[in-house]
């Protein structure tokens, strides 16, 4: 991994949050730098999502900080892209490709008005990084579910974002739809952009990541990839479920 | 084809046609809307809700006020609804039935204390588009105007709620305020159907028309186009019927209603096309 | 040819009509007349005679109160060169709004002008009063006048024969005032109570000094129902003034006046036997005309009541 040359761009102050009463991550703490990849690793449950939604200003941090881009989450949006789980879209939707990767052009274009050329261009080239132009005009729901997942990312690219929050996208999809997805998050990093995303699959943390930050309703670690997968961590983090590692090799913790 | 021009030669026809063909089409896009987001039940809820305003309306005001009542009833059930749709600890379906069968159970027993008023509660239900005048086309017109252009406006936002709601609101767009907006659409076009169609008829052109243009079309522009088309076949084949039934065969057959029943009868050919394409696909 | 099939699936579905059409022009020697109700209808043919076509909004059967125009009817008030209405809020709920949609300029003939109205029993959102005043052959009288008089005022060249017409029927009305007077004299007095469906004949109770005990419907509008409070009230005084029978009526249900004649313990007059209250009976059938009509009712009351025919 190259080390990380830009400005913080995601900073987590011993943040903690909660949904109204309830406290359900507590004390993350860490920051993300752009051109940086951050892997979001823990159990189902362990607040990925929730940390996630913080980020964008949608869940309340009730002790500690968390600072996107030199400001609060809210302000922050405008250049904060998300791409959530390709399954919870319906896949019968009345809606092409193309118009999908418009609508990340929509909070720029504002109310009221039309999208551009200008506008279209960026939604054609965030096709064309993931390798997805000629399909265009098809119909969304017609795509395999790894395409599905990776037209989701054009539209984040669409709107030119400086960071960029995925919610567990490599999930059941295959290995071409992966591999695009790399390269095109590899790109986005490459013009300074940061990357957070939660995944479960270890190998592609190494693969990809630069940090890790491993979650189980609290921050069991948060450092540079090699040195925060260890067994130990891991075995912190996931409790007693199994895991699998890069290699051919599988450990069960116990 | 003379057939079908027969019988708006006569002025009360031809309000009626221009009423059902303005109708037809607003409720027709509004539709799409309904039926993308799986509004059906709500906008059966908002039928319900604007009822007892149509009653309070002719009340206090006489035929003039009722899409005074409608209108303001119609924004507290929009509200009410959105609100509840947004939050609800009983779940959202059995809320929402609440609301409706209380709603509507106001206006019958607020129309019932008037003991001349039988015919003017199907005249509410169901609509009397044979004596629209210029005024109720005026008032439909303009009510359409406010939602097409409301649609307009904020038609790519809707439609980026509608696919991905997650995704709109890590935008940072209020999806409740995005859902109010839909559902004061669909209750104004309640509001404009009400002397037309009535309120209880009025749920099958909120409904019918997106249905069919679904059956029919993978694009949203196709299943628009559609959708307003069938609106507005149903609306011409259906007043030729009940005009041609009523003048030539002595048969009565309700206008408003047999415009839905063409409606929902076009449905059925768009069924069938629809079937017979995956056969033959 | 959608539209072929598509009227040919609604007509199907749609079941039963009155069949035959009822084209709003007649003959070119003929006035067109619209008529409202069939009691109307039948005094302007009776007056109009071979020079008017009269085309009736609505059907034997039908309840006036509450009618929706179809195409036909609005297109025939549309060609009409004269339309004549019951008045006295019966037609209230749609004809005003029928007449101007169809763009009717011409003159609506108020045929109860001049008849002296009862007011309501207090229940009724009607102002106008009480509607029935056909059934006091005295107003019918009145009726038929006005009706003669817009007749000539329309068709001044008519004029002759309108007149003759009119005064012959005058004469029918006034022997069959004469005929109701006698036979309804032959009740023997304590019986002389009505209950009957709707409050339809306060003028021929208030003519004939018959004692109307109550209705079902508590009101002239056909729409209002007793209260379970009300109908054991109505029972009560049926028991009380020993009214020997409750009668119902052609165009309504006969269900609650069964009902509370069971309660009663008295007889139901119902079926074949019905009041004609708000209309006549089928074109062709005894009660098809005004005259027909009300022989059948003096006599049905009567016999129930104990009198002789």
């Amino acid at each position: 991994m190259s080390e990380p040359t830009g400005p913080v761009l995601l900073r987590f102050d011993h943040a903690s949050l909660a949904y109204g009463r309830a406290r359900v991550v507590e004390d993350v703490h860490g920051s993300v730098h752009g051109g940086e990849a951050v892997a979001l690793i823990g159990p189902n449950g362990a607040g990925k999502s929730t940390l996630l939604r913080a980020v964008l200003g949608l869940v309340d941090v009730v002790s500690g900080r968390i600072e996107v881009l030199g400001s609060t989450p809210a302000r922050a949006r405008r250049d904060v892209a998300y791409v959530p789980q390709v399954d919870t879209l319906d896949a019968q939707f009345p809606v092409s490709v193309g118009q999908v990767v418009l609508m990340g052009r929509y909070r720029d274009v504002g109310w009221l008005r039309r999208p551009g050329v200008r506008d279209r261009a960026l939604a054609d080239d965030a096709l064309e990084a993931v390798g997805l132009a000629e399909r265009k005009d098809d119909r969304f729901g017609t795509l395999s579910g790894g395409q599905r997942q990776r037209v989701l990312l054009a539209r984040a690219i669409a709107q030119q974002p400086r960071l960029l929050l995925l919610d567990e996208p490599f999930n059941g999809v295959d290995a071409v739809s992966q591999q695009a997805l790399l390269a095109a998050l590899r790109r986005l990093q490459d013009d300074g952009a940061a990357v957070v995303v939660s995944t479960h699959d270890l190998a592609l943390a190494h693969l990809a990541c630069d940090e890790v930050c491993l979650l189980n309703k609290h921050q069991v670690a948060f450092g540079p990839t090699e040195a925060t997968l260890t067994p130990e961590l891991l075995r912190a983090a996931y409790g007693g479920q199994a895991l699998e590692l890069a290699g051919d090799s599988v450990i069960v913790a116990r | 084809m003379r057939y079908l021009l027969e019988p708006f030669g006569s002025p009360f026809m031809q309000r009626a046609l221009a009423e059902a063909l303005l109708l037809g089409a607003v409720a027709a896009v509004v539709s799409v809307f309904v039926v993308l987001r799986r509004l059906s039940f709500v906008a059966d809820v908002l039928t319900h809700t604007v009822f007892p305003g149509v009653v309070i309306g002719f009340v206090v005001a006489g035929t003039s006020g009722i899409v005074w009542g409608a209108s303001v009833f119609a924004v507290l059930s929009t509200v009410l609804i959105t609100v509840l749709a947004g939050r609800s600890r009983v779940t959202e379906d059995a809320s929402m039935a609440i609301v409706l069968t209380g709603f509507f159970a106001v206006g019958v027993v607020l129309v019932s204390r008037q003991t001349s008023f039988t015919s003017d509660l199907t005249a509410f239900l169901f609509g009397r588009i044979l004596t629209v005048d210029r005024q109720q086309l005026v008032v439909t017109a303009v009510i359409g105007a406010a939602v097409l252009l409301l649609l307009g406006l904020l038609g790519k936002e809707l439609l980026f709620r509608a696919f991905d709601p997650a995704g709109a609101e890590a935008r940072g767009y209020r999806v409740l305020a995005l859902d109010l907006v839909l559902n004061l659409v669909v209750a104004l076009v309640v509001v404009a159907a009400v002397r037309a169609v009535g309120t209880v008829l009025v749920i099958a052109l909120l409904v019918v028309p997106g249905a069919a243009g679904r059956l029919l079309s993978d694009r949203l522009a196709g299943i628009t186009l559609i959708a307003v088309g069938t609106a507005l076949l149903a609306g011409w084949l259906g007043l030729v019927a009940s005009w041609q039934a009523s003048v030539n065969h002595g048969l009565r057959l309700a206008s408003g209603a047999t415009v839905v029943l063409v409606l929902v009868l076009l449905y059925g050919v768009a069924a069938a096309i629809a079937t017979a394409r995956k056969v033959r696909a | 040819m959608v539209a072929a099939v598509v009227a040919a699936g609604l007509l199907a579905f749609a079941g039963c009509g009155s069949g035959g059409s009822d084209r709003a022009a007649g003959r070119s020697d003929q006035i067109d007349v619209v008529a409202t109700t069939p009691v109307v209808a039948d005094f302007v043919r009776n007056v109009g005679g071979d020079r008017v076509h009269v085309v009736q909004i609505l059907k034997p059967g039908v309840d006036p109160h509450d009618y929706e125009a179809s195409p036909a009817d609005i297109q025939a008030i549309a060609d009409a060169d004269l339309v004549v209405k019951s008045g006295v809020g019966l037609e209230a709920t749609w004809l005003d709004d029928t007449v101007s949609s169809a763009g009717y300029g011409g003159e609506v003939v108020d045929a109860s002008r001049g008849v002296t109205i009862r007011q309501g029993n207090g229940t009724d959102e009607q102002a106008a009063g009480d509607p029935h005043i056909w059934h006091d052959p005295a107003d019918a009288r009145i009726m038929v006048g006005d009706i003669a008089a817009a007749l000539v005022a329309r068709d001044p060249a008519g004029k002759a024969g309108y007149e003759r017409n009119a005064a012959a029927y005058d004469a029918k009305l006034a022997t069959l005032d004469a005929q109701n007077e006698a036979e309804i004299g032959s009740i023997p007095v304590e019986q002389r109570k009505l209950v009957t469906n709707h409050d339809a004949f306060g003028y021929y109770c208030a003519r004939y000094g018959i004692t109307f005990v109550g209705s079902i419907i508590p009101s002239f509008d056909t729409s209002a129902e007793l209260s379970g409070k009300e109908l054991s009230d109505l029972v009560a005084k049926i028991e009380q003034t020993g009214v020997r029978a409750v009668f119902s009526e052609s165009s309504l249900p006969p269900k609650t006046a069964q009902t509370v004649a069971t309660e009663a313990g008295v007889q139901v007059v119902e079926g074949e036997d019905s009041l004609y209250a708000d209309g006549l009976g089928p074109v062709g059938s005894p009660g098809g005309t005004y005259l027909g009509a009300e022989r059948h009712n003096t006599a049905t009351i009567v016999k129930a009541l104990g009198g002789r025919v």
